[in-house]
């Protein structure tokens, strides 16, 4: 990504937030970079929403710090710092027009009303609004109250557009067509933009660097893929996408080499980039089901292969998944093969050998 | 489909038949009643025959019936004012900074006025307001004065105080109806666009509360132009209000023709304010949806 060198926007500093005897947010630290599409990922009630109301003012923190462009934040309410907000709900104000609700940021803006109006209407031609200024705010959709919600944090030229899960209550072809509409938008305004989503697609789709935060704390901080393929946790993996664990045994350690013995797999060597830092778990290897493919007669493994037997056929149309026990084990794996032409979907029980690479591996423990 | 809205329509006039007779019977044929006694001439307990407008010509010529119309008008739109700056902040206190397990405790509390009777609430009121009375007491104790204020005296302040204090939960309880519905993300929103909380309220709670605050002016004004029992016993008689008029006409000089007419003419003007506020009101329940 070439966001790296950029300078920093945001920066959390050991942030603590309790409610009474709740431990919200547990130690946040962190840089947000200047420019940067962040989203802040996890379930439900691990501390997401509530970071991203520290930034904007909403919450108080307990201790630590929060930095906006360098400055403490400390003390400085809401109305006044450089960041807007796109509510869940939207809060679109109801007793105004479309073009007073956009506006409505404006108030002590020094230029003449028929600028502002100007703005308004610009503002609201980036959203694809154009012309909707004259409605009611509560006779529109959904999608168009949105938009209407980001006109109106855009007009106001933040350092920061804060996205609280903006995506979650449209449906599921409205939410992929704003995904990329949103991606688009970013790259033009050139706004660090910060998303709060459960969705860890969305997340992946959408960001340049993603927070994965559990329990109130941040565990994984990082581009998409690295977050994707080197996981850092069990419970990263598991979270983003869908992950093989295989128990193993670490046979040996020196250096830069890792050799584990998979059950089913057999003996591995791993590269120590492939193991990130121990937890102190039972040692288990992951792979994604995208990492692992059936030969079909004629094929062979580039690699490594192993046999099996088919437990589980699941047909998506572009894509078919398969539960595979390993060859004379109990572990079964997920594996997905893209559905082309001349390649069958196979039955239950059919005997394969699934050709995988060690390169793909992570190793947790 | 079809079918079945009619037998709905069926029930429905069913169930609203009751409650439409007894309106109909206590309501509209009183109302019609005093509608033709205002055209009529009334001598001794009795009307008579032929239709005449006398009585509303009087209404207009002689000064008593106007500045007791206008007394009237001006007392209630007072008390409507008092009542609702009295009441918006409480229903406020218990829409924002109440935690919702202890609003109905609140909404229950601000009822407590309504355990007693008026007619204490009224003679309770004459003891605090008059001479020598509570009011007086502590401000010559304090020795802010060294006169009895008697607030009492004043016919005009005693009534308006009275009648607040009586209408205050009425007021309440629609603002603050009004004032839950309110989204709270949108307070959010209005301090995230750079407004401080002050014009947060101005610019978005207020406005949005404001069908709240109509129907609180509706309930407390319009009852109140025709109060009748408070002039009489708080102003002891010598504030009359166009209700006591109406009383006298009727009752004490036996004229039902005159008295009707000031009903109806009291009934017209009360009728046209509240509907410049009902479409006031509509404007802004058309605006939230």
């Amino acid at each position: 990504m070439t966001s790296a060198d950029k300078p920093t926007m945001i920066e959390f500093k050991d942030v603590h937030k309790y409610y009474g005897d709740y431990h919200a947010l547990r130690g946040i630290n962190g840089k947000i970079r200047a420019g940067e599409f962040f989203s802040l990922l996890g379930p439900s009630g691990c501390g997401k929403t509530t970071l991203l109301r520290t930034i904007a003012g909403f919450e108080d923190i307990s201790s630590g710090a929060v930095l906006i462009d360098g400055k403490s934040m400390a003390n400085v309410p809401a109305n006044v710092r450089p960041t807007n907000m796109v509510f869940q709900s939207y809060a679109i104000f109801p007793h105004m027009s479309v073009a007073e609700n956009v506006g409505f940021g404006l108030r002590r803006d020094p230029r003449s009303k028929a600028e502002k109006a100007k703005a308004v209407e610009e503002a609201l031609e980036m959203v694809g609004l154009k012309g909707y200024g004259a409605r009611a705010a509560h006779a529109l959709s959904g999608g168009q109250r949105q938009r209407v919600a980001l006109a109106r944090a855009l007009i106001l030229k933040p350092k920061v557009l804060l996205l609280d899960e903006p995506l979650s209550a449209l449906d599921k072809k409205m939410r992929e067509h704003m995904q990329v509409e949103l991606i688009k938008l970013q790259r033009q305004v050139g706004i660090t933009f910060i998303l709060v989503t459960h969705d860890q697609e969305e997340a992946l789709v959408m960001s340049d660097r993603i927070a994965v935060m559990f329990e109130g704390e941040i565990a994984q901080l990082a581009d998409p893929e690295t977050l994707y393929r080197r996981p850092n946790s069990k419970k990263v993996a598991d979270f983003i996408g869908t992950m093989n664990f295989i128990p193993c045994e670490i046979v040996s350690e020196a250096g830069e080499h890792v050799t584990v013995d998979a059950k089913g797999l057999g003996r591995v060597d791993l590269d120590i980039g492939q193991a990130p830092p121990a937890r102190g778990e039972a040692p288990v290897v992951g792979l994604r089901p995208e990492t692992l493919t059936l030969l079909y007669p004629g094929q062979t493994a580039t690699e490594r292969a192993t046999e099996g037997v088919i437990d589980e056929v699941i047909y998506f149309g572009d894509m078919t998944y398969y539960d595979v026990y390993l060859g004379g084990t109990d572990v079964e794996v997920r594996l997905s093969m893209r559905n082309v032409p001349g390649r069958p979907v196979l039955d239950v029980g059919t005997k394969v050998q699934v050709a995988w690479s060690p390169s793909a591996l992570v190793l947790f423990r | 489909m079809a079918q079945s809205s009619s037998s709905e329509a069926k029930a429905g006039w069913l169930l609203v038949s009751p409650p439409a007779i007894y309106a109909v019977l206590l309501l509209a044929a009183p109302l019609a009643t005093v509608l033709v006694y205002s055209v009529l001439t009334g001598e001794k307990g009795a009307v008579s025959l032929p239709f005449t407008l006398e009585n509303y010509q009087e209404l207009f010529t002689k000064p008593i019936y106007r500045v007791l119309m206008g007394r009237s008008l001006m007392i209630s739109f007072l008390v409507t004012l008092a009542t609702v700056l009295l009441a918006y902040p409480i229903a406020y206190y218990v829409s924002f900074y109440v935690k919702p397990s202890k609003k109905a405790l609140w909404l229950f509390l601000i009822t407590i006025p309504f355990w007693t009777s008026y007619i204490i609430r009224v003679s309770l009121w004459r003891t605090i307001l008059g001479y020598d009375g509570i009011v007086d007491s502590v401000v010559m104790g304090l020795g802010l004065s060294d006169t009895q204020l008697n607030i009492l005296s004043n016919g005009v302040a005693s009534i308006i105080i009275t009648l607040a204090h009586a209408y205050a939960p009425f007021a309440v309880l629609p603002i603050f109806v009004s004032l839950e519905k309110v989204d709270r993300s949108l307070l959010e929103a209005g301090q995230d666009l750079g407004e401080s909380r002050w014009m947060t309220f101005l610019r978005v709670t207020l406005p949005l509360s404001l069908p709240g605050v109509i129907a609180a002016v509706l309930i407390v004004f319009i009852p109140t132009v025709g109060d009748y029992v408070t002039p009489e016993l708080i102003g002891g008689g010598k504030t009359p209000m166009i209700a006591n008029l109406m009383e006298t006409q009727m009752l004490k000089q036996r004229d039902q023709a005159m008295g009707s007419a000031i009903a109806v003419a009291a009934m017209t003007i009360v009728a046209v304010i509240s509907l410049i506020f009902v479409l006031l009101n509509r404007r802004f329940l058309g605006a939230r949806k």
